[in-house]
């Protein structure tokens, strides 16, 4: 008798199944199982100090992210106020380029418009 | 899970021990399995335990086929249980929860293999490929099996966890597919070449019976 399973058998073959299994069986799974469990609080409390230090740094994070929204609010608000009193004040400089006008624009104002480039 | 067995390998002869029951994973049925990875996840170490014991036979010999030494194999089989375990949270229930495990098995069994830069093995002597005797006695079959590593050794590492999980855990083509994140048409692939390879040594034995 021979050993011949066919090559593309889609069914796992026994007897290659039970002598690797022979073959890579470690042994002694009490010992095994029992030295995994022992290192669980362990692992668990790996995971707990990196959650505090992670939720440290993200409460700082927050924080710094607020005081830069808040300062970035005050810039923005303090430029739209100053650029609205400007804009009521008069036409700004490409308004003035633009704009046809029965007079020459003023030389401040092609000069600010060349600047602006 | 596990595909169940039944009959298999059109073998001409019986095998030289009746085949290995599946471990006791592949008997879990699925709802249970989720009950307990939810109460692990709750914190139950317990039901974390019962998942433990009832995978650790596959996983270590996964790793074991990865790695050869049994030594680091079991070391690398308990990272990747820990590291199942933080990683909970991250399982999708709705899928198999074997074949998750297996891919963080397999992963961490890789990576501690290319981090120690472990030697690949040696061609396997041609003198123990050939003219073997009976594996009557105990010894015998020791010499086998670690024919059978020294085989095992030599092929690329996805072909032997393909072959360890399909022929002797059972596991299914598309579940092995899950594991390593290949196509099924891979798997089967990768399955036949390292059966055609281990399947010599086996030859040579069972001839002489």
């Amino acid at each position: 008798m021979t050993y011949e399973p066919l090559p593309f058998d889609h069914r796992p073959d026994p007897v290659l199944g039970a002598a690797l299994r022979r073959a890579l069986d470690p042994g002694d799974h009490a010992a095994f199982v029992a030295r995994v469990l022992a290192r669980v609080d362990d692992a668990r409390a790996a995971v707990g100090s990196w959650d505090a230090v992670l939720a440290r740094w993200a409460r700082v994070g927050v924080a710094a992210a607020g005081l830069i929204a808040l300062g970035a609010g005050y810039l923005i608000g303090r430029a739209g106020a100053t650029g609205g009193a400007v804009g009521a004040g008069g036409p700004s400089v490409a308004e003035a380029l633009l704009a046809p006008r029965a007079q020459p624009p003023e030389v401040e104002v092609v000069l600010a418009s060349v600047f602006e480039r | 899970m596990p595909s169940s067995g039944g009959a298999r390998g059109k073998t001409l002869m019986k095998p030289d021990s009746p085949p290995q029951p599946r471990d006791q994973a592949a008997r879990i049925p699925q709802q249970d399995e989720h009950a307990l990875v939810a109460r692990a996840l709750a914190g139950d170490r317990a039901a974390f335990g019962a998942l433990v014991e009832r995978y650790a036979g596959v996983i270590r010999r996964v790793a074991r086929a990865v790695l050869g030494d049994p030594d680091d194999a079991d070391d690398a089989a308990q990272d990747a249980l820990l590291s199942a375990l933080v990683k909970l949270q991250q399982y999708d229930p709705r899928r198999p929860f074997g074949p998750w495990l297996l891919r963080i098995v397999a992963n961490a069994a890789t990576d501690r293999r290319r981090r120690r830069k472990v030697r690949r093995a040696g061609p396997l002597d041609p003198g123990l490929v050939a003219g073997g005797t009976r594996p009557d006695t105990a010894a015998e079959r020791r010499v086998l099996s670690e024919r059978l590593r020294q085989a095992l050794a030599e092929l690329p590492e996805r072909r032997r966890i393909a072959v360890v999980l399909f022929d002797v855990e059972g596991y299914s083509h598309a579940e092995i597919a899950t594991v390593l994140g290949i196509p099924e048409g891979t798997v089967r692939s990768e399955v036949f070449h390292a059966r055609r390879r281990l399947r010599v040594l086996l030859a040579d034995w069972q001839e002489e019976r």
